[in-house]
Order: C-alpha cells, then sequence, then structure tokens
C-alpha cells in the first residue's frame, strides 16, 4: 500500500488514520496503533517542516509493507539530504518547546534507518514489530501486502 | 480542532478539542498567548476532548507554561486522556507540569497552587 500526499500539515491526519487501520489490521492493539500513528505523524511533520521548511507545494509518500512479524512504514521526500549525524532526541531535562518529535519516534519503533542508496531525497524505513517474542521471518517466506 | 474560552472567577479555562497537531496547534498557541497575561487570570487547559496530540501541541503546551512562569499565572492542564499523558510521561514532563484529574479538582485547587508549582 503506498500513498502520496502534498506537503501540507492539513493532510497529516490522513496518514495518521492510514496507519492506524494498518496497525490494527495487522494485529496490534489500539494503544499501540496509536503509538505507530504517531511515530509515523511525527517523521511525516518532520519532513514538512525541516526538508521542505514547511512549503505546502511538495510532495511525500508512505509506503507500508506488512510483514507476517513485522509493520515497515517507508517514507519519501524528494527535499534535501537529511544529515543523520544531526537527528537525536532532546535531552529530557532541557525544558523547551520542540524537540519532542525524533524522541517520539525513536520510543514508538523498533528499528529506523535512512537508505544510503535513495539519491534523489529521503527513505525513512521504520519498522515495529508484532511481538519480540516472535522471530524475525525470512523475507522470502513473508506475505508482504504493502 | 476547536478552542473555547470560558471565564470564571479569576480563572480561565480554555476547552480544547479535536485533534492537536502541527496544523492545528497554532490555534491553541494563539489562544494561550492571549489569556495568558501578567496579573491575569490562573489558566486551565481543558484536555479532556483532546483525541490527539502530536510533538507540536506538546511544544505549544510548554510554551505557555514558559509564559506562565514569566507572567507569574498559575498554569494547569486537567481531563488529560491516555495517550496525551503517556506522551509527556515520555518526556517526562508530566513532572513539569501541575495536571489535575478533572475540572472539579482544577478548578478547586489551582488557587492554591504557588505559580511555579511543579517546576
Amino acid at each position: 500500500m503506498r500513498i502520496a500526499i502534498g506537503s501540507e500539515p492539513r493532510l497529516l491526519s490522513i496518514l495518521r488514520s492510514v496507519v492506524r487501520f494498518r496497525a490494527q489490521e495487522a494485529g496490534f492493539a489500539d494503544n499501540q496503533a496509536e503509538r505507530l500513528a504517531m511515530a509515523i505523524d511525527e517523521a511525516a511533520a518532520n519532513i514538512i517542516r525541516h526538508t521542505y521548511g514547511g512549503r505546502p507545494d511538495d510532495r511525500l509518500a508512505l509506503e507500508v509493507r506488512e510483514y507476517r512479524d513485522r509493520l515497515e512504514f517507508i517514507l519519501e521526500d524528494w527535499g534535501p539530504k537529511v544529515c543523520e549525524n544531526l537527528i537525536h532526541p532532546r535531552s529530557l531535562e532541557d525544558l523547551r518547546p520542540g524537540g519532542l518529535g525524533t524522541l517520539i519516534i525513536a520510543s514508538f519503533v523498533d528499528e529506523s534507518s535512512y537508505d544510503p542508496e535513495f539519491k534523489n531525497g529521503n527513505r525513512l524505513k521504520l519498522v515495529k514489530y508484532l511481538s519480540r517474542k516472535v522471530p524475525p521471518c525470512d523475507e522470502g517466506s513473508c506475505s508482504q501486502s504493502g | 480542532m476547536k478552542v473555547h474560552v470560558r471565564n470564571l472567577d479569576k480563572i480561565s479555562i480554555l476547552d480544547s478539542s479535536g485533534d492537536v497537531d502541527l496544523y492545528s496547534s497554532p490555534r491553541l498557541r494563539e489562544a494561550l498567548l492571549a489569556e495568558i497575561q501578567p496579573g491575569g487570570p490562573s489558566i486551565l487547559v481543558n484536555m479532556s476532548g483532546v483525541t490527539y496530540i502530536d510533538s507540536s501541541g506538546i511544544a505549544t503546551l510548554v510554551e505557555g507554561l514558559q509564559l506562565s512562569r514569566q507572567t507569574k499565572t498559575r498554569f494547569g492542564l486537567f481531563g488529560l486522556r491516555p495517550n496525551a499523558r503517556s506522551v509527556l510521561e515520555l518526556a517526562r514532563l508530566h513532572k513539569v507540569f501541575t495536571i489535575f484529574e478533572n475540572e472539579a479538582e482544577a478548578v478547586e485547587k489551582i488557587g492554591s497552587v504557588q505559580p511555579f508549582s511543579g517546576i
């Protein structure tokens, strides 16, 4: 499943709805689905705010891949390359507006990584396992409905 | 999202509802900054109708808290749903904000809270 939206903040609610639905369909509890929706929402909001500098006329895409043991969320943009070294959650001792998005993403997904092979922008993969007790499967043996 | 301001005796209650996200949080910010004034009423944000809040919404609340510090205004939240509470806890901000369970408790106790309580 893949959807593309314009880089407008008002469209983020669409992404959240898609993520909640797919997560619940995949077997995540409601509160886990909500946390996943929040993580993907924060990642998309970062694209709008930082990669695109708030411009509403760019675009981003979300692809959801479902495997037996996990969901993968692939977010793509076509903006300047993100410098991963500059991305880190803010200190919890630091009381200031902002900087929470990265903390939320890091806390609510199991894995996150940028694809270095994606040349024309950024491709961020966020992974959430259904349960850590389920051993990861070989990708070739998994269903993929994304 | 919607923000409606109610004025009680020495208390302003901001009834917030809907999703507070990157798109809508400026509305909450505008309402908060308009209400928090030196020598003004205590501020209570009613979160019971907030169905979703992201980092920009949390940042807006932090900004309101900081302004309340500067203006020596009492500032509190009430009616947090589990998701909002869990995000505040994740960021350890639940120890920073003055949080009440419901409106009755908030209205009863906000007057006795020191303006910098919890900070």
